[in-house]
Formats: structure tokens, sequence, C-alpha cells
């Protein structure tokens, strides 16, 4: 809601801007054109009544019918029409019956002859006042502007001198505006100017509707329709707004009046609103489509500034100025504003769309490793917002706890510039609490100035692919684990299982039995002591079988059928890409030092790789508290005296005085699940090949199983 | 309202177990109304599972284990109180299985005094599932859609009737929560909570 807010404020402000620029170029304007038809007024003022001066006019008046003084008083009027630029210059008695006029030798527009008694400038003249009128001519049908003044002969009006000033000029002026310009007199007509002349802007009285008709201010004109636009007056000073249709298309322009007060009139410029629609639309469109309004708002604000600036300087040269020239530029300025605005736009909203499309997570570090920039797909791959992480220092909120000291050691190596150009694999922690895996690339970020300025990473979501890989790891190992361990300690566990099938029914019948006895119920009392037998006979079987598996299982040896010289570092070998999986899901690393040269050792091949890979396998169940850094399993092989020695050693917690004697007993165990066969079965298979299995703890933390084999026939 | 007498179920693939555990049932005068299934298939099948009782269900069975008769006695909306039995290194599924809607689980084999008591209380539950089952199923369709929205959103009325398929007013689902309050004899949505999390409704 706010950015909507503002961009609706923002673009009302450019709009308002707009609208500010478009009236002061208006009032320029409208004082320019008031200017132009106040000379014409100021020029013609006074011709009147200086003509009205002349002793050869003054003469005429006391004299009407003297034809030789008529005649010098029409070429003199004649004279100074044709110098002073006025369409007509006439002397009237005071019945308003022209007695000499500069049209004197133009029988058939000539006024002389004529009266005008019922022409208000002339009412005004013989009133005393000076007379200023405009109106269509009665006999030319001409409009203009007739100004009028008394012919004193002392205190007395002897009659009237008019002037009669064309503003057809003016007019023509005018029209090389592109907008519309026009003039109302008092009543609201329009009488002068570019658009369609007698109409109305304001309903007219009755009254003044017969005062237009017996005057005949407008000629044959006497009824008024209304002008074809409506106006919107707002409050203030700015100017208003008027719809209209024209050539049937509708139109909008913001209007300035400006009085003409000792004309009486009202002098109005119009001119095209679409520039401030424009920049109205402009300031929308970009907020609309939400494409970095703070960008576009910076440039926009100083280019605005730039142009008020411009404006300034331009309202200064208003007055020497056509004002077509500054509306113009206003115009230019928002094309070009509108230009500069699209072309960011296009170049913001394409970056933008990119980066929000790319669904490898961006994020742009300075050289002290401080976030300056991230994309959505690496929030969306961390779980934190762009606010949360940006301006983070080391360490990243994401890193895995379990691996801070790898992400340091990795970030430092990147900052250095030492990150490794394929990338490097990175486990961290989603914000809601889930690992996320992902591959690093970083690349330096070179600015503008070709200045080295920070770190560009791409960091790539590959957890599927990692989750893929560990299913099918989870499954090799199972598939391992069949195949190997299962053989005695799976199998076991069925047996165990099925064993517990009839103790649980030999508790429970002795139990009923118990129960029966007391209850004095002979018959179950029987049934359930036969039960009891079937049952322990039942288990006794059981036990029986795993007896007989075992010992299949490790009664190999030396000796045994099916016995072979092995190399013992090809067992380790052997066993070494069977812990692999383990090592994997554990995080463990593993560590072989093996001995050349050694003795091959006579024996059962399996049994021996059996009996290496239970103890690889606790000793990384034995790690699992230990650190991951920490984690590894060390194999080593060496020549005895006799024989040879395979070391199994861990970084475990060692081996405890209160397990250490129990360690090698049958169903012995310090795991949750388990059987406690496999030292026990490890033990019996090492000494059916003659040799020993024994364990010791590491000064330094952890245990080592040592295997000693003999190898003398 | 009469408190049903709960029934008890024996599922086990083991012949063996099964009757001993009858038996055993029956010294202790428990095997009153008793029935025993060969498979988790069968005892689905054939046992009454929308009534007050208990089943003693093997983890490790041929055919379907009890983890997933235990599913599909949820899927079911079944009454019954599971009590499994779990061989050696089935303990942490057992375990696992109580925290998703087991009562109990014993291990196999185990004192009988154990198993006794373990049985004595799942019977002693199973008679309480069953008194507020048997309030549950008094509420009309729509009582209980709104319980179960009340409890489940905590919402106002007005939200629920909202989410009511079809929606209502908010004044009729007032009616309808103080009508489930009443029957099931609750005052408040966190004691409405407290009764469909208790019994797993």
């Amino acid at each position: 809601m706010a950015t909507v807010a503002a961009i609706g404020w923002a673009g009302q402000r450019a709009a308002q801007g707009e609208a500010d620029a478009l009236a002061t170029t208006m009032r320029g304007a409208a004082e320019n054109y008031a200017l132009g038809l106040q000379s014409a007024h100021a020029t013609f003022k006074y011709l009147p009544y200086t003509v009205s001066r002349h002793p050869d006019v003054l003469a005429l008046l006391a004299d009407p019918e003297n034809p030789a003084l008529r005649q010098r008083v029409n070429v003199y009027l004649e004279d100074v029409n044709r110098r002073a630029g006025s369409l007509d210059l006439y002397v009237m008695d005071t019945r308003g019956l022209t007695l000499a006029a500069s049209n004197w030798a133009e029988p058939a527009r000539s006024f002389i002859g004529n009266a005008y008694a019922n022409r208000p400038y002339f009412i005004d003249a013989l009133a005393g006042r000076s007379g200023l009128f405009y109106g269509v001519g009665l006999t030319t049908g001409v409009p203009g502007l007739f100004v009028a003044a008394p012919a004193r002969y002392g205190d007395a009006i002897a009659g009237v001198v008019a002037v009669k000033v064309s503003l057809a000029e003016i007019e023509t002026a005018w029209k090389t505006a592109s907008t519309p310009i026009f003039v109302t007199d008092q009543r609201g007509i329009v009488f002068l100017g570019t658009v369609p002349l007698y109409r109305s802007t304001r309903p007219l009285t009755a009254e003044e509707l017969e005062w237009l008709k017996s005057n005949q201010q407008y000629g044959p004109v006497t009824e008024f329709t209304p002008a074809p636009w409506t106006s919107y007056r707002g409050q203030g000073e700015r100017g208003y707004l008027i719809k209209a249709r024209l050539d049937k298309v509708a139109r909008e322009y913001l209007a300035f009046d400006k009085p003409l007060p000792r004309l009486g009139w009202t002098l109005t410029v119009m001119t095209d609103r679409a520039p401030v629609a424009q920049a109205r639309h402009a300031v929308w469109l970009s907020g609309g489509l939400g494409a970095g309004l703070l960008l576009l708002g910076g440039l926009y604000w100083r280019l605005r500034n730039k142009r008020r600036l411009e404006r300034r300087m331009a309202r200064q040269e208003v007055e020497q100025r056509v004002r077509e020239d500054l509306t113009q530029r206003v115009q230019e300025k928002t094309r070009e504003l509108q230009t500069a605005n699209q072309a960011l736009q296009q170049a913001h909203t394409f970056r933008k769309a990119m980066e929000d499309s790319l669904v490898v997570g961006m994020r742009a570090r300075d050289l002290e490793g401080r976030i300056v920039y991230v994309n959505p797909a690496l929030c969306e791959i961390t779980g934190y917002s762009a606010e949360e992480l940006v301006g983070r220092l080391p360490p990243y909120p994401y890193w895995h706890p379990d691996d801070l000291e790898k992400h340091w050691r990795e970030s430092s190596a990147a900052l250095s510039g030492h990150a490794a150009l394929t990338g490097f694999e990175s486990r961290i922690r989603h914000r809601g609490g889930h690992d996320v895996h992902t591959m690093v690339y970083t690349a330096p970020l070179i600015d503008a100035d070709g200045r080295h300025s920070g770190w560009m990473s791409s960091v790539v979501d590959v957890t599927a692919q990692k989750q893929a890989d560990e299913r099918q790891r989870v499954q090799d190992e199972r598939l391992q684990r069949t195949e190997r361990l299962a053989i005695v300690g799976e199998m076991a566990s069925t047996l165990a299982h099925e064993l517990n099938q009839p103790l649980m029914a030999l508790a429970n019948f002795s139990s009923a039995a118990r129960a029966f006895a007391d209850q004095d119920q002979p018959g179950l009392m029987i049934e359930s002591l036969d039960a009891i037998k079937a049952q322990a006979q039942r288990a006794a079987e059981i036990v029986r079988r795993i007896r007989v598996i075992v010992r299949q299982r490790t009664e190999g040896g030396a000796r045994a059928e099916g016995a072979e010289d092995c190399a013992l570092n090809d067992i380790v070998a052997r066993v070494c890409s069977l812990v692999q999986p383990e090592l994997r899901l554990r995080q463990a690393r593993l560590a072989t030092r093996l001995a050349d040269g050694l003795p091959t050792v006579r024996g059962d091949r399996v049994l021996l790789e059996q009996v290496l890979l239970n103890l690889a396998m606790n000793g990384l169940q034995a790690m699992q508290h230990t650190p991951t850094g920490q984690r590894v399993l060390e194999i080593e092989t060496a020549a005895v005296d006799g024989g040879v020695r395979v070391r199994v050693a861990d970084r475990g917690p060692g081996v405890g005085p209160e397990v250490a004697t129990q360690l090698f007993e049958p169903f012995f165990t310090t795991k949750d699940e388990g059987l406690g066969l496999g030292l026990n079965i490890c033990r019996t298979i090492v000494e059916s090949h003659g040799g020993r299995l024994s364990f010791d703890n590491r000064a330094d933390g952890g245990a080592i199983f040592t295997v000693t084999l003999d190898c003398r026939p | 309202m009469t408190t049903q007498k709960p029934i008890l179920y024996l599922v086990d693939d083991d012949e063996a177990v099964r009757q001993s555990l009858a038996m055993l049932l029956l010294s202790r005068g428990l095997a009153g109304s008793l029935g025993s299934f060969e498979s988790g298939e069968a005892f689905l099948e054939g046992a009454e599972l929308q009534r007050c009782g208990c089943v003693i269900l093997d983890m490790r069975m041929g055919g379907i284990s009890g983890l997933q008769v235990l599913e599909e006695l949820k899927k079911r909306d079944s009454w019954l109180v599971v009590l499994f039995l779990s061989g050696h290194g089935d303990i942490q599924a057992a375990i696992a299985a109580t925290q998703s809607g087991a009562f109990d689980w014993l291990e196999k084999p185990c004192d009988e005094q154990r198993l006794l008591d373990k049985v004595g209380a799942a019977l002693a539950w199973a008679a309480e599932v069953g008194q507020a089952r048997q309030l549950w199923a008094t509420l009309t369709d729509r009582e209980a859609q709104v319980a179960r929205l009340l409890a489940s959103t905590g919402g106002t009325s007005k939200e629920i009737a909202r989410q009511l398929v079809p929606p209502t007013g908010h004044r009729v689902v007032e009616t309808y929560r103080e009508r489930a309050y009443a029957k099931l004899e609750v005052s408040n949505p966190s004691e409405l909570l407290q009764f469909l999390q208790r019994f797993w409704i």
C-alpha cells in the first residue's frame, strides 16, 4: 500500500511539477498577449483626443455645413489614420452623425452621413468619458476596437472623435501559437481569439441579450451559443482545467485567465494538458512496473532539479522570449525525461527480471567480506531475507554450525583470491533448520573504473543431488552389509528374534500354569506345562541352528578346507573399499600405512576380511561423538616376528576399564542395537587362524585393535 | 451412558506366542472377550475396529508389519488402544510408535508382571477412550466439524463460519459449539483440544 501511495504521490508530484511549469509558462504567455492588446489600445488611446484638439475639427463641429472645412478635415483624418495605422478615424456631431471621416474617399464604406448615436463608445464619449468598445462595424461589418474621445469647445462637448482599430493583426499573430487564446468581454462572450467566436462562456441574462441586440455589438450575431468546452475552476491562481471536444477528439487544456481591467475584458490562454498527463503517466508507469522506484526517483529528481534551474533561467528570459519556445522546451524536457525514464526502466527491469529468474543464488561482497548484494534465489536457498544478509560480515548466519572451521577457511581463501575456479562444496544451514548443500563459485568483482571492489559468488543448491547420492550410498551400504556383515551379524539377529518367540511363550505359559495351579484348574495347568515343554524344545533347536551357522562361518582357519595364501595388504585394500560408504556417511577419513614385502598368510580370505571389516566398523562407530575434522580411522600393516600384524586405530573415547574385561564376551555390547557377537566372532576367527586379537587405548585418545597372524607353516 | 466392557485382541504370527498370551490372560481372568489373529491383514479384516478395546500387536510379522497395522487403524479412525510387542532390534521403532498413537510397548520376552500391568493399563485406557468416543459419536456432523475447526485453528466463530462447507453464520457456529461443549463435557477450546488430542480423535 505504501508503495502504491508513494507511486501515486510521485505521479501527482510530477504532474504537479509539470502543471506548475505550464502555469508559469502560460502566465507569461498571457502577459504577453495582454501586452499586445493593451499596447494596441494605448497606441490609439489619445488619438481621438489629439484629433479633437485640431482647430479645423473644432471649426467643423461649429460649422458642419462648411464643405471646404469638411474636406480639409477629411484629408486631415485620412492622413492621420494612414500614419497611425488605424482602420478608420472620424468625427461625429453630438447626434452621432458623422461629419468627416478618413474613409471619405470610399463611398461604398464611408461613414460620412451615418449616425452612430447608439454606439456605446459614442455615448461614453458624449458623456465626457473616453469611449472604448469592441464590436462589429455597423457599416463595414468588420470587427474592431473603437476608441472615442469628446471634442470639447470650452466646457461644452461639441462632438466626438472616434478611431477604429483593427485587432486582426494581433489575432493573426495568435494563430501562430499552437494553443488556443481568446478574449471575452464583460458578458463572457468570446469576441476575439483563435477559437470559434461569439460564443458565450456563461449564461446571458435576458437584459444582456437585449442590450447586445439593440447595440448590435457583434453585428448580425444576436444569439450566443455556449462555447464548446467546459471549465473546471479550482481555487488558486494556477489556472483551471478546460475539457473540450475538438474535431470529435476529447481534449484537456489548462487555462489561465488574465483580466484586462482597462479594457473590461478577460484574456484566456489555454494549453494542452498532455505533457502534464504524460509526466504523471511516466511516473505512474515506472512505479507501477515496480522497477527501481528509488533509482528512477533519484534520476528523476536530478533531471527535475536541472530542469527547474533551466526553467528559472528561462523565466527570466520570458519577457523577451517567444512563449511557444518555452512551451516547446518544457515538452522537449518532458520527452527527454520520459525517454531517460524508459531507457532506465528497461535496463533495470531487464536486469531485475534476469536476477529474479535465476535459480542460482548470487552474493556480492566487498573486499572485507561484507555482503553488499544478494538476489532472491540466494535468499531462497538460505532462508534469510536480503535485509538480514546485506551488511553482514563473516560469519554469515547461514554457516553450518558443524562446519564453521571449513567456512572460515573457505571464506578467507575466497577473500584472499584463492578460491578454486571449480568452486567448492559448502554445507549451509537454512534458516528453517535443515541443511542445504551448495556449490559456491567465486569471481572478483571489477567496477566500472576497473577497480577490484569485491567478490561475486554464485551459489548452486545441490541438495537434491546430494540427497540422491546419499540414498544411493545408503543403498550401497545396505547391500554391502547384507553381503558381508549379514553373514554373521544379521543372521544372528534374525535367529535371536526367533529365539525370543519361544522365550516369550515360555514366560507366559509358566506364569499361566502357576496361576492355574493356584486356581486349582489342573486341565489348564497341564495344557500350559505341555506347551512349556514344546517351547523349550523349540528354543533349543534355534540355539543349535545358531551354533551351526557361527561354526560354519568362523571355523575356517588356516588348515581348513578352502584355506589359501592371502596377502594382508590386499585384504586391507578390499576392506578399505568396503568401508567407503560408511566413511562418507560418518564424515570420517581413512589413513592407511601399508608395509611392503609382507609374507602371505594362510587362511580364509572372506573370514579375515570379516574380522577387519568388523574392527573398522567398530572404530567408525566409536567416533560418532568425535568432531568431524578429527574422525580419522587408521589402518596399518607391518611385519612382526614370524608373522604379520594389522592395526585398526580410531579416535573415539577408547575402551573404559569396566568394558575392557568383557569386551570379547559373547552378547556383550555397548551399542543400542548391537548383538554383542562381533568382537567375539572376530576373536574366534582370528584364533582359528592361529593368531591373536588384542586391544589397547591410545595415549592421545582412541582405541587400537591389533590382529597378529602367524605366517610360519 | 453404559460403559462397554473392553475387548482384547491378540495379533501375532507366532502361534505359541498367541496361545501363551491367551493362556496367561485366561489365568488372570482377562480373557473374557478375546480375539486372536495370525496376521495384521486378518485382524483388520475380522476385528471390530470401532469399539472400546485393546490390541496386543506384534511388530514383526509376515505380511504387513505392526506399524502398518497401526497406520491403518489411525486411517480408519479406530477406537482400539494399541500395545506393541517388540522383539530385539525393534525397540527404537516401538518407542517411535508410542509417539505416533500407540499406547505402549512390551519387549519380547518380558516379565509376566510387567506384561500384566501393561495390559491392565491398556484396558483401562481403552475404557476411557471408548467412553470419549461414545461422547464424540453423539455429535452431529456439523457439531463435530465445528469442534475440530475450533480445536485445530482456535479461530473465532466468525472465522469458523467462513471455513465451514457450506459456510454459515457465526451465530449458528456458536450454537454448534455450545452443543459440542455440552456433549463432550468441556467448557472451552483448550479443554476441547485436550479432549481431542488425548483420545487421538
